[in-house]
């Protein structure tokens, strides 16, 4: 919470100026009942109706004044809180853009994306109702105290003593509803994930006739829920009621030694009246208070998630280091390399070895989880080596300065992703200022560029929810084309080619060795990689064979194997 | 994904929603309201009569709250104008007594109520839920999971928050606020008028600022749409944009995004921040007005100051009511809404019961024939048609063709998710519409393509397959799905809790679970849709051999789109929009030089290339 209040550093006039506001009010506030009490000593009681009347035009005009204050501190709270939203927002975003794949294994896209959104709005609430009400209430109270006993010193104790231990009941009964409810929220996610597994597998458990053991499985959660639901409201409805009464008991007291007073002329009927009325105020509060409570939790909880992700540890452009800036040839090798994604997964790539030079194509095949993607993302420094050396062109990738060494290499994930807008648009991405020539040379070679012709606005055609929807082939070859423009020195494909037919893909990978560039390419199939110079058979994060078809076919058992298998291996 | 961002959208304009409602705001759509609300109170079952006391009690506490005010305004004027202690103690007895039972009854109604509603609930969830099992597979098929998933959680959370309190609270505003003027105009007519005059006000300004927090709102919300939908996309091609370099472009956008969401968010708070600052203001003016005009009508011996003091607290006892009313109506309507799209599933007609004189089956041999079985999902368009085929117990037959041939048909066919409209297919001789469904499907076991497995120890999980069986069965049937050795591997062996989303183990990984599932359940008949297309070829070389050890001695369908796992079938069916075209083994089917064969030269010729 307190990184989230640092965040209105920036905005400190408008806090100042809507607190300082809200200070008017809360003097309008708290002056009502002592004109009141005037009212009733010197006008009513003496018959001065002038009194009366003057104290009743002050009270009606002192109302417009907080209301004038109350209007203008919305303004400076909302500029403050929505600041605030913007702020964090801001960074939240700039944060993820420093992810790599090991951040994102804490975090799903999912809920990044709540955490922007609703977790971000949640703080802008709390922020703006801490501005206007949540100093409020218990400044009333306290202020509220001290007028009272400027009022009538002997009739304040009263509320000093009952009104803190009142609140002080109120915040220990609140505070274990807080804790309740939170296990319902447990109980509800419990519920909602049995409903989720039940609809995603309805095929399986009609399949396998379980119906009635899921009927009792959900009965199970649901009366847990229902259970701990009942015992969260129980208690928090308890708090009300035994503070209502026991203020109304401080009330009669006040009532009926005030009484005492006014009989020995002690007091006056104005100022009894006049305590009742902060006492009756004060009351009031309370169910302010109970709504902050639940309020500042919840908040609390966004405010826990934001931090995380504003905490996570990554490494930008700046302090990924390295200064030198050469033009890449495109010779690779990798001198004992590991890398795991934290301590306690274990390394997910061991001790690799191996050497491309410039112009090669080399083929990599190993089943999921074999480490394959991370081996092609330690290039790019997407990911970080953890031990061992990455040479390219014989200099050590930390010397190098990351996003120059990027502009010249080009990575193609298994999953093309591409972005709302125009064909154009997605291919040109890769290049700053990419001519129309690059991006049709581009398209061209990644064979798309018939098709894109064929399209009405051909490379104007819009790519998203209302323009063309594509075949995983097409999207394939056009997220190829994208890291084509750049006429990359490297060229890593992770299995990006999966979805192409077999003529399509020959034909690219014809033209990719064409060109002047080193390729990685990630394959499931061997007929995509059968041509590579050389060829790394992976397993468990090991290279547990080296060498190109021919020789791995006469030695590697593994390798022989999956030959065998995806001989026959066709699609129907 | 599509239902998370259903839900994510719901809740973000439910918030918003929820915190400009007031005089002015379209109340939510509801179709039928006396029997949706007829049928809420069916689910109170035996707690009707509880229901009624609540309500009761309610009136009860109502009236109590006038009364404190009242008494309390009573003993101001006994304290100032008689001086005697014993009315005075008296009056202070009666108050106390009042408290007490108000406090009494209003936690009693809500205790009550609490308990109600949150049994209510939970019969209504239970019933819901069962009748979801009791369902026909088209019911599924037929709608987005993301919607069904909303129906159950969001709108049922809804009617149980909504019975909890807002039945309550709108129950006693109305009867407060009428209450509290008709004590009023009983105290002092004159005075109420006076009080009343900021009723009007009110109404005017809570016009003038819902007109303007809800354009803000609306558009706040379009704002943060446009930047919902843009933040995913970023976030998920978040690789790309590091590989290309371009955060700065990216952030770029965004700032703008997020800046014009700045710029409405700031306009509908700001608005929406008057609303309370009016109904102070007015609540001061009231007091003002008390005060003042009461004070000369006290001067005049019209009232008394009790009144007054009275008066001060009624004032704030009906605004507040007044301005929630129109708060507590909506939410009431929008658990209404929410409970009719729940009564509509329940409304669905549930899976046809068995036939009369249905009955069960046991260690079925496997001999499966379907007879000239036509079937149509609508009356016009038939999808499969004039049906006829024999498996021996024990054989393998592979369903082949293009999507929507009629492939899953078949199979929901014979399982009875579907019922066939013409012909009749037998098990061992006897036709299964005589068969009960129950008993018809203990005898099957089915691996689809998506692994289904559920949030909890991958020994539970394999046990689904046969509810009963030992620890020691489960670990045998991972052994002869050739998963024993991957589950021992890890930390916690056969207790690792599975994550929903499938974490820790691999793709392959879990198929292999859902072969020992199968396996653990030992059924005559199998029935594997696609359980080895999302695997690589490399990993389904692995699941391979556990595949065949599962299909050993059982009579299995297998749809599949890859050859080798075809070719070994002695049954090949050829489906085309709904018929059977070719049926044969593959040696057969090749030397037809038809449809198969095609598929299978096309294939073979194209990998000629690159092999």
């Amino acid at each position: 919470m307190r990184k989230i209040l640092s965040y209105t550093s920036t905005y400190k006039k408008a806090v100042w100026i809507a607190v300082f506001l809200m200070g008017i009010e809360l003097v309008v506030e708290l002056v009502q009942p002592l004109f009141m009490a005037k009212i009733i000593d010197e006008g009513i009681m003496k018959g001065d109706m002038s009194v009366v009347g003057l104290w009743g035009g002050i009270l009606l005009g002192l109302s417009f004044i907080a209301f004038a204050a109350g209007i203008s501190s919305s303004f400076y709270a909302a500029q403050a809180s929505q600041g605030v939203g913007h702020d964090i927002r801001r960074d939240i975003f700039q944060k993820v853009q420093q992810f790599t794949r090991k951040n994102f294994g804490s975090f799903s896209t999912p809920g990044l994306i709540t955490r922007i959104t609703n977790d971000v709005i949640q703080i802008q609430n709390l922020l703006f109702m801490m501005m206007r009400i949540a100093l409020r209430a218990p400044l009333f109270i306290l202020f509220g105290m001290v007028m009272a006993f400027f009022i009538h010193p002997g009739l304040a104790t009263i509320l000093v003593i009952s009104v803190p231990s009142l609140l002080l009941f109120l915040f220990w009964i609140l505070k274990k509803g807080v804790k309740l409810f939170r296990r319902v929220q447990n109980k509800l996610d419990r519920v909602n994930t049995v409903i989720r597994e039940n609809l995603a597998g309805i095929r399986l458990i009609k399949g396998f006739n379980r119906g009635v053991y899921e009927e009792n499985r959900f009965e199970d959660v649901n009366g847990s829920l229902m259970n701990d639901n009942k015992k969260a409201l129980w208690i928090t409805e308890l708090a009300m009621p035994i503070v209502m009464l026991g203020m109304n008991i401080v009330i009669l007291i006040i009532l009926w030694i005030g009484a005492t007073k006014l009989n020995m002329k002690s007091a006056q009927a104005g100022e009894l009246v006049a305590i009742i009325n902060y006492a009756t105020r004060m009351m009031f509060t309370f169910s302010v208070f109970t709504f902050l409570i639940m309020n500042f939790s919840r908040g609390n909880a966004s405010a826990g998630r934001i931090r995380k992700v504003l905490d996570e540890e990554t490494e930008g452009l700046d302090e990924l280091g390295g200064s030198e800036c050469p033009s890449l040839k495109g010779g690779i090798s990798f001198e004992n390399v590991s890398f795991e994604f934290s301590p306690s997964d274990g390394p997910a790539l061991k001790d690799l070895s191996f050497t491309a030079h410039v112009g090669e194509t080399i083929g990599i095949l190993g089943e999921t989880g074999s480490g394959k993607t991370s081996l092609l993302q330690l290039i790019p420094r997407l990911l970080d080596i953890t031990t061992g050396r990455v040479l390219l062109d014989g200099v050590d990738i930390h010397k190098l300065n990351v996003e120059h060494i990027r502009k010249q290499i080009s990575l193609v994930p298994q999953e093309a992703h591409l972005f709302s807008g125009t064909i154009k648009g997605n291919i040109g991405w890769g290049k700053d200022h990419a001519t129309m020539e690059d991006i049709i040379q581009a398209a061209k070679k990644a064979q798309i560029h018939d098709f894109i012709m064929s399209l009405p606005g051909s490379y104007d055609a819009q790519i998203g929810q209302k323009g063309v929807t594509f075949s995983g082939g097409q999207k394939q070859r056009l997220s190829l084309a994208r890291a084509l423009v750049r006429d990359p020195k490297i060229l890593l494909l992770d299995d990006s080619t999966s979805a192409l037919d077999a003529h399509t893909e020959m034909k690219l990978l014809q033209t990719l060795k064409e060109m002047q560039c080193t390729v990685l390419i990630v394959a499931q199939k061997i007929s995509s990689i059968q041509e590579a110079d050389q060829i790394l058979l992976l397993n468990q994060g090991k290279i547990i064979g080296n060498g190109d078809h021919e020789t791995l076919l006469k030695t590697n058992v593994y390798y022989q194997s999956v030959y065998q298998s995806q001989l026959q291996e066709e699609v129907i | 994904m599509a239902s998370s961002k259903n839900e994510r959208e719901r809740r973000l304009s439910q918030q918003s929603h929820r915190r400009h409602q007031g005089i002015g705001t379209k109340p939510p759509k509801v179709t039928n309201m006396k029997s949706t609300l007829f049928r809420i109170w069916s689910y109170m079952s035996g707690e009707k009569r509880l229901f009624k006391l609540v309500i009761s009690v309610v009136v009860v506490s109502s009236i109590l709250s006038l009364l404190g005010p009242l008494l309390l305004g009573f003993a101001v004027d006994n304290v100032i104008s008689e001086p005697e202690t014993t009315t005075l103690l008296q009056m202070v007895i009666v108050l106390l007594i009042v408290y007490v039972l108000y406090s009494i009854t209003t936690w009693m109604q809500n205790y009550w109520m609490i308990g109600i509603a949150q049994n209510t609930v939970y019969r209504l969830r239970n019933h819901l839920f069962s009748h979801l099992q009791r369902l026909p597979l088209l019911f599924f098929q037929k709608r987005q999971h993301g919607e069904l998933m909303s129906r159950l959680t969001n709108d049922i959370e809804n009617v149980s928050k909504t019975l909890n309190s807002a039945v309550i609270q709108f129950t006693t505003s109305v009867l407060t606020i009428t209450g509290t003027i008709a004590a009023m105009i009983w105290l002092s007519s004159l005075l109420t008028l006076l009080t009343l005059t900021i009723v009007p006000v009110m109404y005017i300004g809570m016009k003038w600022i819902t007109k303007r927090t809800g354009r803000y709102f609306k558009e706040q919300q379009r704002n943060l749409g446009e930047m919902n939908g843009y933040v995913e996309e970023m976030f998920s091609g978040q690789q790309i944009i590091t590989m290309y370099s371009q955060e700065k472009r990216v952030i770029n956008e965004f700032a703008e995004k997020n800046e014009a969401l700045r710029t409405s968010g700031y306009w509908a708070q700001t608005y929406s921040g008057f609303i309370p600052k009016l109904m102070n203001m007015l609540n001061n003016a009231s007091f003002a007005i008390i005060v003042g005009a009461g004070g000369m009508l006290a001067l005049n011996g019209m009232i008394s100051l009790g009144v007054i003091v009275t008066f001060t607290t009624y004032s704030r006892q009906f605004t507040r009511p007044l301005n929630d009313l129109a708060n507590q109506y909506n939410m009431i309507l929008s658990a209404v809404a929410g409970a009719e799209r729940v009564f509509q599933i329940i409304d669905e007609a549930e899976e046809e019961a068995d036939e009369n004189g249905a009955a069960g089956i046991k260690n079925i041999n496997g001999d499966i024939r379907f007879q000239d079985v036509d079937f149509s999902y609508d009356d016009d368009q038939s999808t499969l048609k004039g049906l006829n085929f024999h498996v021996k117990s024990g054989e393998t037959v592979a369903l082949v063709g293009p999507t929507g041939a009629g492939k899953t048909t078949i199979i929901s066919l014979l399982s009875r998710f579907y019922e066939t409209d013409h012909g009749t297919v037998f098990i061992d001789g006897t036709d299964i519409k005589t068969i009960t469904r129950e008993s018809l499907r203990s005898q099957m076991g089915v691996v689809l393509q998506d692994s289904i497995l559920f949030q909890t120890t991958i020994r539970e999980n394999i046990r689904y397959g046969r509810l009963d069986a030992t620890d020691f069965d489960v670990e045998r049937a991972a052994r002869s799905a050739n998963a024993h050795d991957f589950i021992r591997k890890l930390p916690k062996g056969y207790d690792t809790v599975l994550d929903s989303d499938g974490k820790g183990i691999s793709y392959g990984q879990r198929q292999l679970l859902s072969i020992a599932r199968a396996m653990l359940a030992d059924p005559a008949l199998l029935i594997l849709d696609e359980a080895t297309s999302s695997i690589d070829t490399v990993t389904e070389m692995k699941i391979a051999d556990g595949l065949e050890t599962l299909m050993k001695g059982r009579t299995s369908f297998v749809i599949a789109h890859r050859l080798n796992t075809i070719r070994n079938a002695d049954l090949i069916l050829v489906l085309k929009s709904g018929e059977i075209i070719e049926k044969g083994t593959h040696k057969e089917l090749v030397k037809q030089d038809g449809f198969y064969a095609d598929l299978v030269h096309t294939q073979q010729s194209e990998n000629k290339v690159s092999m």
